[in-house]
């Protein structure tokens, strides 16, 4: 009958230690096992950061286990520090994670269709635990993601650390950098509000813009879907953010961390000998185990940038939310996000083709082949005086051409418009409908008379308003007077009027503009969004 | 090192103290989320009636004769008209297919010589679903002040006696405000000559100056019919005799002419000073 006798192993132990022995011998194996080669008692040690045993094993994560086989079993005492490194690139590493697990949550409670994807947002404001904690966190972890991507490349050309042999490394960087920044424009599509459609119909205007005529045409149709952009187009921006994007993101992230532990991490410049690369031989005497100090560090990073991004997503940042998607209406000023305004600001000098397709595409190429054109061996800074210059210029250049992307400069809208709009704003709440409800009383008032106005949120209104007109009235326009008329609509319903009246400096004619908003008691556009 | 352990695992803890301090307001966020939302989409609402639906409905929906019906109405809250009409759903859903739809065929009891058009989308109208949600709400809201004015007295019974077509009465002082309410509701002046321009503007703009230089330009016009002999008649001629004198580009016609039979002298000089209010 021996085909029925079944063999535990672990009830042997039991027989040879006694249960309580071998649970723990269990435990023990179970640990190794999972942590690819330490022991409990080894685990401890490094968590109290005990002098490893002979053998070290705390080498052996590394050479068996997968999470740990790319990393380094140590690193260079002279890049533990903060500098030369800022931590930049494993700050983008760590944003990228937070992206993935708040993108896939997110992605639970969205559906990629123009019918449906604005009440979608709502629902996850609305109707989703922790649900505008989500958003605000992927928003906010996005732009953080393109700062640290941006800083860890520009600390790369600083330190000089993209010069040979690591000139593939930077390579690859800038295709993350390019994936970081599509990604995060991607997302920009998604809820299908106002800011969403313009910003994207202002990017894909560019892409139609390459020449010949055929090839942007041909893109622009590849990436939109359609002529304009709509269901298709949605759908396809949806699959670049969620699976192309990040599958890219992924390999190049793959490539580019294999080929930083490859070369090692390069010394700051000052502590090699010009044209000299000994990042990759660290004497016995300076070396920085990853096991404990990296790894505890590294957990104590998580905690702390997880922790800052709960609070200020919480309670000091807030992702937008405009009105629907309407392709009709088209917002007073459409801006790019804004790490493309330097983007926007070329477009403002000139023609679309030259400043919108050619010269960003130089642009990139230039970035992408740095490493093979500034081909001097030495990384010391004072030897770099030209590339310094250069960087220290476009970094320059880059600030101006983005202030110029904004609404600030350039843009003709007739000062009416605009006085008008700084108090009813059509991308944001604006101060007149953060204004408490109740101190809007009905009646009809004159922004020359603020002083005069019942109560201190109208007399603020109106001051800011008879402010704006001054604009008018430096420029030559007569007798402006602006008027605000609060009319009582529904019940809980105001209806505002914001009303110009001027006479033509130059040629006497009379000239009027009126805007009309509707603002409820309960709209509560101080919560955020 | 022992300290990043330390302040690792305090982070940590705060984190979780955090959400859960999150978690315990959540509910409370999520139904002002809520209740902020709804009234957004009242006031989203207003404006697309203003812009859509206030033409015949009237600025205030109190509707217009021969136009359109008013929404703004008892009947329609109370289930007077839904009966009428024979629907056994919710008034939402009435309004909502209502407005999605239009109205192919007139109602049972009804001869608007207009039909009602189509606005959803999915008829081949301009609103988006969520747009025509927006005005059912707006409409919704008027549920309570429009019960309520059916319930109290009329607040003034027609005692006062007709003002006719006489327009060479001599008026009371006006009350400009009283005028506007007037234009805005009962006499529904607002919905042609205010909001839109079917009529003749009252406001000036451009190059069409203030009513009473026009009524002084229209009086001293070679082609003038009428019998006004200055601006304050001509206006009054204008209301009560609309078609004494039809300025061209206005097709005749359009302005009713039963404004004799529904105003008294006290409603025309109400109107007429705030008429004249618009600068």
């Amino acid at each position: 009958m021996s085909i029925f006798r079944v063999h535990i192993p672990f009830l042997d132990e039991v027989k040879a230690h006694g249960v309580r022995k071998a649970l723990l011998l269990k435990a023990d194996d179970v640990v190794t096992r999972i942590t690819a080669g330490l022991s409990i008692a080894d685990v401890r040690a490094v968590l109290r950061d005990d002098p490893p045993g002979r053998p070290n094993p705390r080498l052996k994560p590394h050479s068996e286990g997968f999470w740990l086989h790319m990393r380094p079993t140590y690193y260079h005492n002279l890049v533990d520090g903060l500098y030369p490194t800022f931590r930049l690139g494993w700050l983008s590493t760590y944003f990228f994670a937070v992206e993935i697990i708040t993108g896939i949550i997110l992605m639970v409670y969205y559906t990629p269709s123009p019918l449906v994807a604005y009440e979608n947002m709502l629902n996850i404001l609305s109707n989703v635990p922790f649900g505008r904690l989500m958003r605000d966190i992927h928003r906010l972890g996005a732009e953080l993601m393109v700062i640290a991507v941006a800083l860890h490349m520009l600390r790369t050309f600083i330190t000089g650390s993209y010069k040979k042999p690591r000139q593939f490394t930077w390579a690859t960087g800038v295709i993350l950098l390019g994936v970081t920044l599509f990604l995060s424009f991607s997302g920009y599509l998604l809820p299908w509000d106002q800011l969403s459609l313009w910003a994207v119909t202002i990017g894909a205007s560019m892409i139609e813009a390459a020449p010949p005529e055929v090839v942007g045409k041909t893109l622009s149709l590849m990436v939109l879907g359609g002529p304009q952009i709509g269901a298709n187009g949605l759908l396809r921006f949806y699959l670049l953010h969620v699976v192309a994007l990040p599958f890219v993101g992924l390999i190049a992230f793959g490539v580019h961390y294999y080929k930083v532990i490859h070369h090692g991490h390069s010394l700051p410049p000052e502590a090699e000998e010009i044209g000299v690369d000994s990042a990759t031989r660290v004497p016995m005497n300076q070396r920085s185990y990853f096991m404990p100090k990296i790894l505890t560090r590294e957990l104590f990073y998580v905690s702390v940038f997880t922790l800052l991004l709960v609070v200020v997503a919480a309670y000091f940042f807030h992702a937008p939310l405009e009105p629907h998607a309407d392709p009709q209406v088209t917002p007073l000023h459409t801006t790019a996000p804004w790490y493309f305004l330097w983007l926007q600001g070329m477009l403002k000098l000139g023609d679309k083709v030259i400043w919108g397709v050619i010269v960003p595409t130089i642009m990139g190429g230039l970035l992408l082949l740095l490493p093979y054109l500034e081909v001097g061996p030495s990384r010391r800074y004072a030897h770099r005086r030209v590339g310094l210059t250069i960087a220290a210029l476009s970094v320059v250049a880059l600030a101006v051409l983005s202030f110029m992307g904004t609404p600030w400069y350039g843009v003709t809208v007739t000062p009416e418009v605009e006085a008008v709009a700084v108090i009813l704003p059509q991308t944001h709440p604006g101060p007149l409908r953060t204004s408490p409800w109740e101190e809007i009383e009905y009646g009809s008032f004159e922004a020359s008379a603020w002083a005069s106005a019942p109560t201190p949120a109208l007399r603020e209104l109106l001051r800011t308003f008879d402010h704006e007109l001054d604009r008018m009235r430096a420029a030559g326009q007569r007798e402006v007077e602006g008027f605000m008329i609060v009319e009582d609509w529904q019940p809980g319903l105001k209806k505002i009027t914001m009303r110009v009246v001027w006479v033509d400096g130059e040629t006497g004619e009379p000239g009027e503009f009126s805007q009309v908003a509707y603002f409820h008691r309960d709209s509560n556009y101080a919560q955020g969004e | 090192m022992k300290w990043h352990i330390v302040l690792g695992t305090l982070a940590l803890v705060l984190t979780m103290a955090v959400l859960a301090f999150l978690a315990l307001n959540e509910p409370a966020r999520m139904d002002t989320f809520i209740q902020g939302y709804e009234a957004r989409r009242i006031e989203q609402g207003a404006s697309l009636f203003q812009s859509n639906c206030s033409s015949c409905h009237g600025v205030q929906g109190k509707g217009i004769e021969g136009v359109a019906p008013a929404l703004n109405a008892a009947d329609l809250f109370n289930g007077q008209r839904l009966e009428r009409v024979g629907w056994t759903g919710t008034l939402e859903d009435y309004l909502e297919g209502v407005i999605a739809a239009g109205r192919p065929v007139p109602s049972a009891g009804t001869t608007y010589p207009q039909r009602m058009p189509t606005w959803g989308q999915e008829f081949g109208g301009p609103l988006r679903p969520d747009q025509i949600d927006a005005l059912v709400a707006f409409i919704m809201n008027w549920e309570e002040r429009a019960l309520a004015e059916a319930e109290a007295p009329p607040l003034e019974a027609p005692s006062a006696e007709m003002v006719g077509t006489d327009i060479t009465i001599a008026l009371p002082e006006g009350d400009p405000e009283r005028g506007k309410a007037l234009s805005e509701g009962a006499l529904g002046c607002s919905g042609c000559h205010v909001l839109a321009t079917v009529g003749p503007p009252w406001s000036a703009s451009g190059d069409l100056p203030s009513l009473e230089e026009r009524a002084a330009q229209r009086i001293a016009a070679q082609d003038y019919s009428g019998e006004a002999a200055d601006a304050q008649q001509y206006l009054i001629e204008s209301i009560l005799k609309p078609d004494a004198y039809v300025v061209a580009g206005y097709p005749p016609g359009v302005m009713p002419k039963t404004y004799g039979e529904r105003m008294t002298a006290q409603d025309l000089a109400d109107v007429l000073a705030y008429m004249l209010s618009f600068r």
